[in-house]
This record gives structure tokens, sequence and C-alpha cells, in this order.
């Protein structure tokens, strides 16, 4: 209580002026609380990031023990170090880069150009197109996975690469997010008059369209790289050597294994995460903002 | 040389095409291959023998099929009943006057999002671990008690696994909302409150009618997602104790690719679309989603 009537002091006279007089006390103690909230929140969060990073320095033994220690003593790197010896987990790591470079490379031109012509072309069929586009969104991966599974050894297809980017490389959701960029970011104007300089339509979506719509590209390239590296249902269906792990699929090959080694697979947790908080924090604004652009267009 | 205005007219389709091409191959195929391995019995090699609804029979009489829709329900309820009201809340408090440090709590929130299934269930694990975990070990701090089985225990695996599901997804949600909250003029709180609205009131006056674009968005993305949850109870308890945490998605990977009944494991999958299917086509119609203009 005390807290409460040294903040509803003086400190912040008419902060809400506008409020009734009986309201005053929660709308002063509100940002307070609110802090409180968030920062618990925060805690909640990050608590398991600095947990694993702190236990993946701890020897083997010390990563189970009552009372948990919070910091590791002693320090040790063997965990590392051994899962860099005993375990390909560079080649799971390359695995892992080359599908979620090349399928976002891919993934983002294709959703770029259909988005631009959802957005800024007139054409017959274009409702039904995208709502038939649109609904794809609601159809469960589960449901697909066994007959496309069926479909890929049929056909013979044993590269690894081509299952793991060719059939997710168009995503419904990265259409709809750069039509709702391009409907607003490319004005018919500029497209008129470089059509009239004698572009080509593709020339037009190279050279204009495609520089306006740069945020939303950034934003599409994080989402569609991490929804690739991070995958983990697909990749155990079809991938079988363990040569051609990708990281999530080495990580729980070793976790799986009889001896659950807890020691390793934290430090392979730690070091796998390290390029997806790179990509992220580096385009977080756009991929926050581009997610919801779509969303809460008014 | 085909004319500026044919060209103009081809373009579109020529843009779009690549899309379709590979919605064709790999969505709208698999999906008709599904339907027909649904009517055969098939181990994955030789001839799919036909059994015709068979399938579909055995399904709804079998338990581990009716366990695995109703956990997955009571996933998607717990998503839509408090998952999504979190996220509105912690957007609530995020969007606050004069809040500092918006940004950072906004990011900090999203971090599950961005990491591995893989990395969080195995941190998860080690804090459910029955005697060396920090959930049982803060509830001996703090209670003085904590021996709580909790991927052991048939309903406190459940409440784990939906523990972790609000854990990963409510700042994803977030972001969403507080997007939406960011779009609400002030003008209309400022009319409310000289209208007398409380703080309760102006909520459910202005805040809930404006937001509803945005909530329509987040409750069918939350509902088709949960629908096929997987990642969260197969690394975490495997399906179990017993079958306590199975979901569909997973019923459909055990049945295929441990139990080698492809067909029956088809059968599954066409329930399952028929069901997410028309609840995201019933709930984006109804709340018009993608259709404005």
């Amino acid at each position: 209580m005390s807290a409460l009537q040294t903040k509803r002091a003086p400190a912040e006279p008419g902060a809400r002026r506008s409020a009734a007089p009986r309201s005053k006390s929660p709308a002063d103690r509100r940002p307070r609380l609110v802090y409180v909230l968030l920062i618990a929140l925060v805690v909640m969060f990050v608590l398991p990031l600095l947990w694993a990073l702190s236990s993946s320095f701890k020897h083997r033994g010390d990563i189970f023990t009552y009372p948990p220690q919070p910091l590791p003593s002693p320090f040790t790197l063997e965990n590392y170090t051994r899962l860099l010896e005993t375990q390909p987990f560079w080649g799971w790591f390359a695995t892992s880069t080359i599908v979620a470079v090349v399928s976002t490379a891919v993934s983002v031109f294709v959703c770029a150009l259909a988005g631009f012509a959802f957005a800024k072309y007139r054409f017959r069929g274009k409702r039904l197109l995208f709502d038939v586009m649109f609904s794809s969104m609601a159809v469960p991966f589960a449901v697909i996975v066994v007959p496309l599974f069926v479909m890929l050894i049929k056909a013979g297809v044993t590269n690894v690469y081509f299952s793991l980017i060719v059939p997710w490389v168009a995503p419904a959701f990265g259409i709809f997010m750069m039509r709702q960029y391009a409907e607003q970011a490319v004005p018919d104007s500029v497209l008129e008059a470089a059509r009239i300089d004698g572009a080509s339509e593709f020339g037009l979506f190279t050279r204009v369209v495609l520089p306006l719509l740069r945020p939303a590209l950034g934003a599409l390239a994080v989402w569609s790289f991490l929804n690739s590296y991070n995958s983990f249902f697909w990749p155990l269906i079809v991938v079988s050597d363990p040569a051609q792990y990708t990281l999530p699929l080495g990580i729980q090959s070793l976790y799986a294994a009889e001896a659950h080694q807890v020691d390793l697979v934290l430090a392979g947790s730690v070091l796998a995460a390290i390029p997806s908080l790179i990509m992220f924090i580096l385009l977080r604004k756009q991929l926050l903002d581009g997610l919801t652009a779509g969303a809460v267009k008014s | 040389m085909p004319s500026v205005a044919r060209r103009r007219t081809l373009a579109p389709y020529a843009f779009i095409s690549p899309f379709y091409l590979l919605y064709a191959l790999f969505l709208i195929t698999p999906i008709g291959i599904g339907g027909y391995l649904s009517l055969t019995d098939w181990a994955g090699l030789g001839t799919p023998l036909w059994v015709g609804l068979d399938n579909y029979t055995r399904l709804f009489g079998d338990a581990s099929f009716l366990s695995a829709v109703v956990n997955t329900v009571l996933y998607v309820l717990f998503s839509v009943c408090v998952v999504v009201p979190a996220a509105l809340l912690i957007a609530q408090g995020l969007n606050a006057r004069g809040l500092r440090g918006r940004d950072f709590f906004r990011l900090t929130f999203f971090i599950p999002v961005v990491l591995s299934p893989i990395i969080i269930a195995l941190v998860f694990t080690l804090f459910y671990d029955r005697e060396y975990g920090l959930f049982n070990a803060a509830l001996r701090g703090f209670f003085g008690w904590g021996g709580i089985d909790w991927l052991g225990e048939p309903s406190w695996a459940k409440v784990s696994v939906m523990l972790l599901v609000l854990w990963r997804w409510t700042g994803y949600l977030t972001i969403f909302f507080l997007a939406g909250l960011k779009n609400i003029p002030r003008e209309l709180y400022e009319a409310a409150a000289i209208d007398g609205a409380g703080r309760v009131r102006s909520f459910r006056n202005v805040t809930l009618p404006m937001l509803k674009p945005v909530t329509a968005f987040v409750a069918v993305t939350v509902m088709v997602g949960t629908a096929q949850i997987l990642e969260e109870p197969m690394l975490l308890t495997k399906g179990g104790p017993g079958e306590a945490t199975l979901s569909v998605a997973m019923f459909i990977y055990r049945e295929a690719f441990t139990r080698q009944q492809l067909g029956y494991a088809a059968a599954a999958g066409v329930v399952m679309f028929v069901i997410v299917f028309f609840i995201g086509r019933a709930a984006n119609a109804a709340f018009g989603v993608g259709r404005e203009k």
C-alpha cells in the first residue's frame, strides 16, 4: 500500500486529465504494474534459453543436480569439443543452411511475383484464383505428408535437397503477404511511367517493383529461412540417411539415442540457435512489421 | 511479338503460374492420392489393395484415434481459450501509453518462434524432470513440496504439453494484437471516456469491436495451427504416457511411418483435412479474413 501512496503523490500531475477522477488511482498504479508483469514475462521467455546456455557449459553429471545450479561450476567446453569431434555437426549445419538459403531465395521470388500480379493487375478469374490460393493455407500439413512421401518415392526422387526444398517453395502465406504490401507500396503511376518508357512486364517487376517491395521481401525472407531451418517433421520423414541429416534431425538423433546424450544435445542446440537468432535480430523490425501488415490492414 | 496490350493481359497469368504449378503438383495431387490411398490397404510395397470405406469404419472404432481426436480438441480449446486471451492481455500491456522498451519486450516475447522446436522441447524436458527439474525445484522452494510427475502422469503430461504451447505461441500472437491495437485511433477511447466509460467498458465497446479483424485472423491461425499440433507432444512425451498426449497429426505419422499402414494413415489424414479445412473456411467466411475490398 505504501508504494501505491508514494506513486500517487504529485509525481505526475495531470497525466490523465480526461479520465474520471474515480479511475485515477488504478491509472497511476498501472505503468508500474505493467512493467512488473512485462519483466516477469521476459524472465519466463528468456529463462529457458539462458538455462540451456548455462547447462551447455556444465559437466555431464552437473546437468541433473538437486538443487538445480544456475551457473556451471566448474565451467567446461568439453560438451562442445566432444560434439564437434564425435558428430558430423558441420555436415548437418551445411545441409540445413543450404536448404534454408535456397528455399528462401526461390520462395521470395515466386511469392513476390504472384503477390505483385494479384495486387496490380486485373485479369479474368482473379477472384477465384486468389480464393483457391488463400484456402490452401487451411490444408493441414499432416494430410499431404503421407501421399507426398509416396509420390516422391514412386517418382524415384532420392535427392534430399529436392525433397526438402521443392514442395515448399510457394507458400500461400507469402503470396498473401506480398499482395498486401504491394497494394500500398507500388503506385500505379510508377508502373505506367515505366511502361511508357518501354519496359516489359517482367522488366517492370525486376526493376521497378522488387526495389519497392524490399521491406516485405526482407520479412518474407526471414520468415521462410526460419521455417526451413527449423523444420523438423518433413525432414524426419524424407531423410533417412544420417549422413544427410539436417540440424534438427541430428540433434534429435543424439537425444533419441539410448543414453540421451543431453550434454551433446545442449551444445548442439546452442550452436544451432545462433544463426536463427542472428537472422532474427538483424531483420527483426521487418519481420514483425511485415508479418502483421497483412493481418491488420485497415 | 505480341502487342503491348496483349502482353499486359498475359503477364499476370505468367506471374502466378509458378505458384499454381507447384500447387497442382505438391498440394492437389497429394490430396487426390491421399483420397485414393485412404480407400486401400497398403504397406508401401506391391499394389494397394482396394478396401472401400473399411479404413474409415475402422478409424471411428479405433480407441487410439478417438483419444488423438479428443486430445487435439483439448489442445485447440486451450489455444483459443487461454493462449489467445493471454496474447491479447500482453498486447494491451505493451500498448500502454508511454511504455518504454516496447520493442525490446515485443522482440523477447517473439523469440520462442525463432527457435527450432527440438531445442525448445529439450530444454522443457529438463525443466519437467521429476527429480532434478526446475519446475519441481521451484515448487519445493515455494511450497515445500514438488513431486509432480510432469511427463509421466497422464493429466499432468497434457498440462505440460499445453504449457509448452503457451510458452511457444503466445508471443507470436501478441505481435498481431499489438499491431491491431496500435491501429485503433486514440480519439475513440477519448470519446468513450467522455461518455463516462470505464476501463472495462471501453475495452468491451471500443477495443474488442475494433480488433475484430485481427482477432479473426489470430483465431483462425490458432485453430488451424493447433489442430495440426505434432512437435510439442512428439518431442516432449512421444504421445505418452500411453496415449495421453497423442495428437491426430502424431497418429497419422505413427500409422504411416512406424506401422506402415499407409492406407489407414491416409484415411485419418482425409478426416483431419475435412475437419480442419471446413473449420478454416467457415471461420474465414464468418470473419471475412483476406477478403477486404
